[in-house]
């Protein structure tokens, strides 16, 4: 998905300084507060998260939108399943 | 869904545990995978300290692992001081360097079991292979983890569950134990033979030493830690902080009150640079060069010889005297010197 057709996230999860897997750990906490379908971005400095968000939400079947990197730091956008 | 039995794999991500989660999904049993952190995954650190030399950054395997055969994953976190307190005092003992494998299993299985019940499934699983490694894989060390972790019977390995005692899931008809493997031994054969079988098509190589207290180098770092802070006078205990620490910079035993750590790259001195609080800080000025820390409570004489070994480290090795800065919290110091020109005497000095 294009970085300007993504939608306005429900809830920002901001992990940036933190390293692999915390970005994942804390993704996994944010998501479970929230309602299906609802969509979560985190932002993190882990250039980890390129590859680990997209396999984590195959893993958890919830819906990877997009990644991409925003000067320092990269945004991932999870939309949770069901909904 | 009713009575959908239930299990916790605890995985790596490398080819034994994949297999494994791949063998217990095909029988219908609702699987969650957990990993754990424990802080001394080699990957992991590479990925901290911004990838590889090369530029790659490597992958998640048990992410990896998990996406490909869509189970849920979950990180568990295990780098607090109780698990940091079994790595100093193993009741099973140490492998070849700082690696008490059989302690850290049943630390790991003991979590797993935690997890066990407060998911309600039935039985965790794990990718351990009869006689593959030779402390924690074999015969009696498998049953005395199982034992100790508190699974009694739960705990199923299913690369070689045939030739081990059937467990309750196996006894009970949850799991179908000759769907299982009958696998031992260091050879990879048949578990080349079952990733075709079970269409599992990626997995690392090579496969494990992902482990730092399996190094050599790390572990005389590890140990040197601990005999200092008992020279000394002080408990013997790796600190959380430690840890990274210990896997960045070339190490100098200064005495059992001082050590010092440089830098060998930029990251690794933007690394030291975050744990500069504490500690001494030395770089050298006018000229480029690593980023250093003196920890504990260096002489006179071992300041002044830290700061040529960190002369000798920069630019400026060849100089007449390079000017070294030495911060620690307030106090600011510059330091003229000879750059240290006795390697003999550096070796002498360096630890792992």
């Amino acid at each position: 998905m294009e970085p300007r057709e993504l939608p306005a996230p429900d809830r920002t999860l901001d992990t940036s300084g933190s390293f692999c897997p915390f970005p994942i750990v804390e993704t996994a906490k944010a998501v479970r507060t929230l309602a299906d379908g609802a969509v979560l971005l985190v932002i993190a400095t882990d250039p980890g998260i390129a590859t680990d968000m997209p396999m984590w939400c195959k893993a958890t079947r919830h819906e990877h939108l997009a990644t991409f990197r925003e000067g320092a730091a990269w945004r991932s956008y999870v939309r949770k399943r069901g909904g | 869904m009713a009575n959908v039995p239930k299990a916790i794999a605890m995985i790596s991500g490398g080819l034994d545990s994949t297999l494994a989660l791949a063998l217990v999904k095909r029988q219908g049993i609702e699987v969650k995978a957990i990993s754990f952190y424990t802080g001394f995954c080699i990957t992991e650190t590479q990925r901290r300290k911004g990838g590889r030399a090369d530029g790659t950054v490597p992958r998640n395997e048990a992410l990896r692992a998990a996406a490909d055969l869509e189970v849920e994953i979950e990180y568990v976190d295990l780098s607090g001081s109780g698990y940091l307190d079994m790595l100093v005092n193993p009741k099973y003992g140490y492998g070849a360097n700082a690696n008490p494998c059989v302690d850290c299993r049943i630390f790991m299985m003991a979590r797993a079991r935690e997890i066990m019940e407060r998911e309600g499934a039935q039985f965790v699983f794990s990718g351990e292979v009869l006689g593959q490694r030779p402390k924690s894989q074999r015969r009696d060390t498998l049953r005395i983890i199982e034992r100790d972790s508190g699974l009694d019977g739960r705990l199923v390995r299913p690369l070689s569950a045939k030739l081990l005692p059937p467990t309750i899931p196996e006894r009970e008809g949850v799991l179908d134990r000759e769907r299982l493997e009958d696998i031992s031994g260091r050879s990879r054969r048949r578990q080349m033979e079952l990733a075709r079988e079970l269409g599992v098509t990626d997995w690392p190589q090579p496969a494990g030493g992902c482990c730092y207290l399996t190094d050599e180098s790390f572990a005389k770092k590890f140990f040197d830690v601990l005999d200092a802070r008992e020279a000394a006078g002080e408990e013997r205990r790796i600190r959380p902080e430690d840890v990274l620490l210990l896997s960045t910079g070339r190490h100098f035993r200064l005495s059992p009150r001082a050590k010092l750590v440089v830098g060998r790259s930029e990251v690794e001195n933007a690394l030291l640079e975050g744990y500069a609080a504490g500690r001494a800080r030395l770089e050298a000025k006018g000229v480029n060069g690593p980023v250093a820390l003196v920890e504990g409570e260096p002489t006179w004489e071992e300041r002044v010889l830290a700061a040529r070994i960190v002369a000798r480290y920069g630019k400026g090795k060849d100089l007449a005297r390079v000017e070294i800065s030495w911060r620690e919290g307030d106090l600011a110091e510059n330091y003229d010197v000879e750059p240290e020109r006795d390697e003999a005497r550096i070796e002498a000095l360096r630890v792992g």
